[in-house]
């Protein structure tokens, strides 16, 4: 039904940015006992200044490749490029986790500069970039607040201000909205698409809300559990900027949500992990798949 | 209710003893519960102040004041301690003893905590040897102490330096082994190099940890001042003690517990307005 690109086909492509070929990592239980598998050949692309999502239910290996590709961790096999080479942290891969991780002693500006603290900046470049990005995120207003005085939504702006300081070419995001009221996480998301379209880094995002997805990627990389992998991508043919007009009221975002609700929903049906596991729960009308 | 907030801290200062997994818990207690009002509170505190001194009036007159010296007894003695000099000197030359081996403890203690958790392999050897030395109660060192460095000074400080040195080992040890491990994976993502990691990181987060083991070994190194005063050549306040208890003089007597008590509290008070100046961010 949707078209799933084959990404080691394209990785020859100059203009793609991330890479990732037949990736297998596990961990060893804190308590002991067998490897678990968290990603097993998982494969995919990113092209530049392009916005992946990464959906699927939890479990599905979505966090640890995205530490994959800040090369925070290192497969055990397989291959992960960012720019042709194995990635290492750094300022050219910018990281926003759901849990903000401001530096809580640090004011709103000393946390953006942390990013650019070991760039070789002088200290007035620093100073006028930290202030770029704060008002690019809005909080100029705050720039002396300690998070702790800041909303969720606003902690959120301060990571993504601190991700966005060195100027990335890959942004990696992982489900950064998720601990965001709804109302707060929908303005959140236009935030992110004006920045995006004004910046254009390759993004990487994780979400499992398929309307996240929907709404924010060109392309989306489904993935399933037990163990991780990308089970098929793909594109979202819709108008950009998609927040000009209702792009939920379109036939094609119904269609691409119905198909993605219903593969994620077998997921979880079929995953011998998850709670639901061989629950006998009834489809709405044409959810089939 | 006026109580409540020292009652608090009392409590987390407690929990904080035991160990580091407790001190977040506790910080959470202090703030499920703000102060009302501070001058509420002081006044209050003057309140209980007053009752307490009608107590002890009340407990003096039935007790007989050869037992119990009424306050107004205990305030002669104090002009006269004050006058004729000997509470002065006495203060003098606890302090010394005090502040001196409080000092050493800090310049000791703080950099090895650290060391030993900035180096885990370092941390998790010697933490037995620490963790021992902790449990074995220091006045139990006295008479080895005495041997090697005599009844003068170096010995006084020297038992001040070893109870005082632990609580503030330990707690720097465990503030830089409670960094937080999302923050640390973030300033790796960002690239920042390891030493960085550490000055910008772990170390700012293991200053509230750090100031409540200063806490806890002011008030412990106060004791050791005292028992050292006693057991040693019998000099300051600790000296007073002993010659004023076993000779009834109790409103002198009652005079060096009170100077004890108020040294204790302006140095654990001076350290609570450290920890509040430093942990600003916390309240805002």
């Amino acid at each position: 039904m949707m078209s799933a690109g084959d990404p080691v086909e394209r990785s020859g492509d100059a203009e793609v940015r991330v890479v990732l070929d037949r990736v297998c990592k596990s961990f060893a239980p804190a308590g002991g006992g067998d490897r678990v598998s968290a990603l097993q050949d998982a494969s995919l692309s990113v092209g530049s200044g392009k916005f992946l999502a990464l959906l699927g239910p939890s479990g599905c290996g979505k966090t640890t490749l995205l530490r994959l590709v800040d090369g925070l961790i290192q497969p055990d096999s397989g291959t992960v490029h960012v720019f042709g080479a194995p990635p290492r942290p750094g300022p050219d891969i910018g990281f926003v986790f759901q849990s903000f991780r401001l530096i809580p002693w640090a004011k709103v500006t000393r946390n953006v500069d942390f990013s650019l603290r070991d760039l070789g900046l002088t200290a007035a470049e620093r100073e006028e970039r930290t202030r770029r990005v704060i008002k690019m995120v809005g909080l100029t207003r705050f720039a002396n607040a300690y998070p702790a005085t800041l909303s969720g939504g606003m902690k959120q702006r301060v990571a993504l201000a601190r991700a966005l300081a060195p100027e990335p070419k890959v942004l990696l995001m992982d489900e950064p909205f998720a601990s965001i009221d709804a109302q707060t996480r929908e303005l959140m998301q236009i935030e992110l698409m004006r920045i995006w379209t004004r910046r254009r880094p390759a993004v990487l995002f994780v979400t499992h809300s398929v309307d996240e997805a929907i709404i924010l990627a060109d392309e989306i990389a489904l993935m399933g559990p037990s163990p991780g992998k990308v089970i098929e991508t793909v594109p979202v043919d819709l108008e950009r900027p998609r927040w000009t007009y209702d792009a939920r009221a379109e036939p094609r975002y119904v269609e691409l949500r119905k198909h993605l609700s219903s593969r994620m929903r077998q997921f979880v049906l079929s995953d011998p992990a998850s709670e639901f596991f061989g629950r006998d729960l009834v489809q709405p009308d044409g959810m089939g798949s | 209710m006026a109580l409540f907030k020292r009652e608090l801290a009392m409590l987390r200062d407690v929990l904080q003893s035991c160990g580091s997994s407790a001190v977040r818990t506790a910080f959470a207690l202090r703030n499920l519960c703000k102060p009302p009002d501070s001058l509420m509170i002081a006044f209050y505190r003057i309140g209980f102040f007053a009752l307490l001194m009608a107590l002890w009036q009340v407990a003096a007159t039935r007790m007989g004041t050869n037992v119990l010296p009424s306050p107004l007894a205990t305030w002669r003695a104090a002009q006269t301690l004050v006058g004729e000099g000997q509470l002065i000197v006495a203060i003098g030359d606890s302090l010394t003893v005090y502040l001196s081996g409080f000092a050493i403890a800090i310049i000791v203690g703080v950099p090895l905590g650290v060391v030993m958790g900035g180096f885990r392999v370092l941390g998790k050897t010697l933490e037995v040897y620490v963790f021992a030395l902790a449990a074995t109660p220091r006045v139990a060192f006295i008479p080895l102490i005495i041997v090697l460095l005599g009844l003068g000074v170096e010995a006084k400080t020297f038992i001040v330096f070893l109870g005082a040195l632990m609580p503030i080992l330990i707690n720097a040890y465990a503030g830089v082994l409670a960094a937080d491990e999302e923050l640390l994976e973030m300033a790796r993502s960002v690239g920042t190099p390891r030493g960085r990691i550490f000055t910008s990181i772990v170390l700012p987060g293991a200053v509230p940890f750090v100031i409540v083991g200063l806490r806890i070994g002011a008030t412990i190194g106060l004791i050791n001042t005292v028992v050292a005063e006693l057991y040693t050549a019998v000099r300051g306040l600790g000296g007073l003690l002993a010659i004023y208890g076993n000779t009834f003089r109790m409103a002198e007597y009652f005079v060096v517990v009170l100077t004890l008590a108020t040294v204790g509290v302006i140095v654990t008070e001076s350290l609570r307005y450290i920890e509040a100046r430093v942990s600003r961010w916390r309240d805002v």
